[in-house]
């Protein structure tokens, strides 16, 4: 049994943990769920080492623990898989498994490959991943990945075994055989620790669930006793309906933009439909089934081997993101915003403003007017209700949800008709996650803008989308209509994307 | 967490001046302070220091080693690098000594046309870095050579010969001040006005903060950071039509000792090595630290054999120094 006993952990001006106490029996999955930022990460980084607690103890099989850093963790059979996948690309799955357990010919220090790969093999056979060990990871997909990693974790004898996250680039095929392997691993008596944000695996797969808010122990229940409901309330302290957020008054007569049979070899497979004013069109389906592919081609990242694109009804040649900007007025709001988003090291003014500094110069100077720049800053801070202690504040500084808001912003700021909203929800808490809903509804609604949602989050995409199409390998297999009509329901719609995806 | 929500934007009005403020005065205090320090120095235990001609010495070199770290600068703003500054400098030097020594062309021809060739070398790395997508540094090093072993095709190793009436603006003065210095202080007045204010500089800026970034904002990426890269031949050119005019002629192995000085005095001034941060206050600044010390290594008489290591470790500090600060700043927000 792995104790954790009033665990506290500051950070400067933060108290990330305040006295957590958690037991973890062997034999059973626990989920621990919470919001971002509240306290999960850092108590498995606790657990594993990685950190090291400001009060509290850690007791595993009555024995206290004190780690100092992640190597003693390991060594006491507790390892992780987290959400980011670890593994080094250019070696193959047999060293990944085996790094730290190198096999060699007696004490020669000659390492005995016929063995390692031998071992190896009985590990991936064992999570069900069917490729010759000797493949190199940097070709694996990421749910291979994913599986080599935990593989590994397996070869090491893990007894407590960290989960962070880790559906979030399976598809559910793949997840499913994941569940299956957590079982058998449960039934052997292996403690397993889940952290999800995805309620349906949460009670698909655990035996318990332990809530965490705002840095604390919320509470800790049998699965079985616990509704969806009671499990939000006790995340985010309130109610939260995932209802839809209304009908949209979708303008028929205006098509914003017409994609007909748009092609690209392994990133777009004969793409056909149009967007019109006031509608918001959901994208669904699973990671990889190339959606931010044809959003990439649409926005001129990408060229298409075939097609055509029509904006406002003239037919659009877009070669890059200041066409699509500038010429279409079609912006694109990435699902990597840290990454391909926002200049992090730069102020939330610089990052909405970043799009129209050509509309703000002074003639006679040729500077940009930083005047008109606070103002728009200080607008859209406003209208999208950013969180935020300045203009000049860095948007590194700011929490996921109102980073995501920024990167809105600037799409806003120049004024654009067609949005192209890449995974508008991840990394951001459940609280936010309302706000960012709402304000992509109401941008339809009332500021009459196309909006192109990609989400693999079902709920999200049915509460919000007007109409859905969904994508399997790289094509689009089905389309759902009204989705915006009162009278259906949650079950209804997401069995019907269900049986487009079969 | 639901308690914040009310008061955020109330105070945001408030501390927007604050916040920028408080972040110039880190690091332009250090410089300020470093400087005042050298020179205070110097006038201390140097007798020859404040005469009037080491004084038109010190600030003409100053405005050298501006301009070359410049070069430097606009590259590493857009998170590139730029090796050969020193290399276009020696070539535009050899471009100058045809054009009015073997061509016989007046000055007012033959400065425009070294510029130019200037920002057409600059114009061939931009291309290769951004049309062919190859690392800055692999591409600048190989130019660096190029152009070296076309400096001493052309020229032979022998100097050219410049005209009496070119060499006014490098070895004379106007109201006391060099005349150099003043071109110096206008080029490096308008490179500050262009990164703060204009949109081409804000872009460039924002290609070196974020690459990504910036092309899915909608900035012609590859754009900023040829522009760039011709922006750095021109300054390395204009660098070396001053110093030919300084020396009185075009010599070949100007530009030999470029490529250490623009790193140093860029680095020092707080130029960002990883894109997106450039000072012209910290430029000057750098460049006046940097010749205090070597001015300070002569006047404590340190074997000039060692001058190189001095130097070497001078730059070590200054990045040093910078990680420091950063490592410490994302401890206090973590």
């Amino acid at each position: 049994m792995l104790e954790l006993k009033s665990i506290s952990k500051n950070f400067p001006g933060v108290k990330a943990l305040d006295s957590v106490s958690l037991q973890f029996e062997p034999g059973k999955i626990h989920a621990l769920v919470g919001e971002n930022g509240a306290g999960k990460s850092t108590l498995i980084k606790i657990i594993t080492g990685i950190y090291q607690p400001d009060g509290g103890e850690i007791h595993f099989n009555g024995e206290r623990l004190c780690f100092q850093s992640y190597r003693d963790s390991l060594a006491r059979g507790i390892d992780i898989v987290y959400q980011e996948i670890q593994v080094i690309p250019d070696s193959t799955i047999a060293e990944n498994i085996m790094l730290d357990k190198m096999v060699t010919y007696g004490g020669t220090g000659i390492v005995n490959w016929n063995k390692i790969n031998e071992i190896a093999a009985t590990y991936t056979a064992m999570v069900g991943l069917n490729l010759p060990v000797s493949t190199p990871v940097r070709g694996l997909s990421a749910a291979q990945k994913q599986l080599v990693q935990i593989a590994k974790a397996l070869a090491a004898h893990a007894r407590v075994l960290l989960l962070d996250e880790p559906t979030s680039s399976l598809t559910e095929h793949e997840a499913n055989n994941l569940f299956v392997m957590l079982r058998k691993l449960r039934d052997d008596g292996v403690t397993i620790l889940f952290v999800s944000h995805k309620f349906e695996e949460v009670f698909a797969i655990c035996d318990t669930i332990s809530v965490m808010r705002d840095g604390r122990h919320v509470g800790t229940r049998p699965a079985a006793e616990l509704t969806r409901s009671e499990l939000v309330r006790m995340m985010i302290g309130r109610d939260c309906k995932d209802e839809h957020l209304g009908r949209l008054d979708v303008n028929r007569d205006r098509e914003l933009l017409r994609v007909e049979h748009l092609t690209r070899t392994g990133k777009a497979r004969d793409i056909c439909f149009s967007l019109h004013e006031g509608e918001i069109l959901g994208l669904y389906g699973l990671v990889g089934a190339g959606r931010t592919e044809l959003a990439r081609l649409l926005i001129g990242e990408d060229t298409p081997d075939s097609g055509a694109v029509f904006i406002d009804g003239r037919q659009a040649h877009i070669r890059s993101v200041a066409d699509s900007l500038y010429h279409y007025k079609m912006g694109y709001v990435t699902e990597n915003r840290k990454e391909e988003g926002l200049l992090l090291k730069e102020p939330i003014r610089t990052n909405i403003t970043i799009t129209v500094w050509n509309r703000l110069i002074n003639r006679l100077t040729r500077a940009i007017s930083p005047a008109r720049e606070s103002g728009i800053t200080g607008s859209m801070i406003e209208s999208l209700q950013i969180k935020a202690t300045s203009h000049e504040q860095k948007t590194e500084d700011l929490s996921g949800g109102n980073q995501q808001k920024v990167s809105i912003a600037k799409w806003l700021a120049a004024d654009c008709d067609i949005l192209i909203i890449d995974e508008p929800t991840v990394g951001v808490d459940i609280g936010a996650k309302d706000q960012i809903h709402r304000l992509i509804w109401s941008l339809a609604k009332t500021s009459r803008k196309g909006i192109l949602l990609i989400s693999s989050d079902m709920p999200e995409i049915i509460k919000v989308s007007s109409r859905i199409l969904v994508f399997k390998d790289k094509g689009i297999v089905g389309e759902l209509t009204g989705v915006d009509d009162p009278a259906r329901t949650y079950e209804e719609l997401s069995t019907a994307i269900g049986r487009h995806l079969q | 967490m639901q308690d914040n929500l009310n008061d955020s934007v109330p105070a945001a009005a408030k501390s927007v001046s604050v916040d920028s403020r408080e972040w110039i005065s880190g690091r332009t205090l250090g410089l300020i302070i470093s400087t005042t320090v050298l020179f205070a120095g110097l006038s201390l235990f140097s007798e020859s220091f404040f005469s009037q001609y080491t004084m038109f010495v010190i600030s003409r070199q100053i405005a050298f080693y501006v301009l070359i770290a410049l070069a430097q600068a606009v590259c590493l703003v857009v998170g590139g690098m730029n090796l050969s500054v020193g290399a276009i400098g020696s070539i535009s030097t050899i471009i100058l000594g045809l054009c009015l020594d073997h061509w016989g062309l007046p000055g007012w021809l033959a400065v425009p046309l070294t510029l130019a060739a200037g920002g057409l070398a600059g114009l061939v790395n931009g291309l290769i870095i951004t049309r062919l997508k190859i690392d800055s540094f692999i591409v600048t090093l190989s130019m660096m050579f190029i152009f070296m072993g076309l400096r001493s095709g052309i020229s032979g190793g022998e100097p050219y010969a410049v005209k009496d009436s070119f060499t006014f603006i490098g070895q004379k003065t106007v109201l006391g001040v060099p005349y150099v210095f003043l071109i110096m202080l206008v080029v490096l007045a308008a490179t500050g006005y262009l990164y703060r204010h204009t949109v081409f500089g804000r872009r460039m800026l924002a290609t070196g903060g974020n690459e990504n970034a910036a092309r899915l904002s909608g900035i012609n990426t590859g754009n900023m950071i040829l522009s760039a890269n011709v922006l750095s031949g021109l300054f390395a050119a204009l660098a070396a039509v001053l110093w030919a005019s300084k020396l009185g002629s075009a010599a070949p192995e100007t530009g030999d000792d470029w490529l250490i000085i623009s790193f140093a005095v860029a680095i020092i001034g707080g130029t960002g090595l990883n894109g997106g941060v450039i000072s012209a206050f910290g430029i000057f600044m750098g460049g006046a630290i940097y010749l205090l010390i070597q001015h300070g290594l002569i006047e404590v008489k340190a074997n000039p054999y060692y001058a190189k290591s001095f130097l070497g470790a001078l730059i070590l500090l200054a990045i040093v120094v910078d990680r420091v600060r950063e490592i410490y700043g994302t401890r206090k927000r973590a």
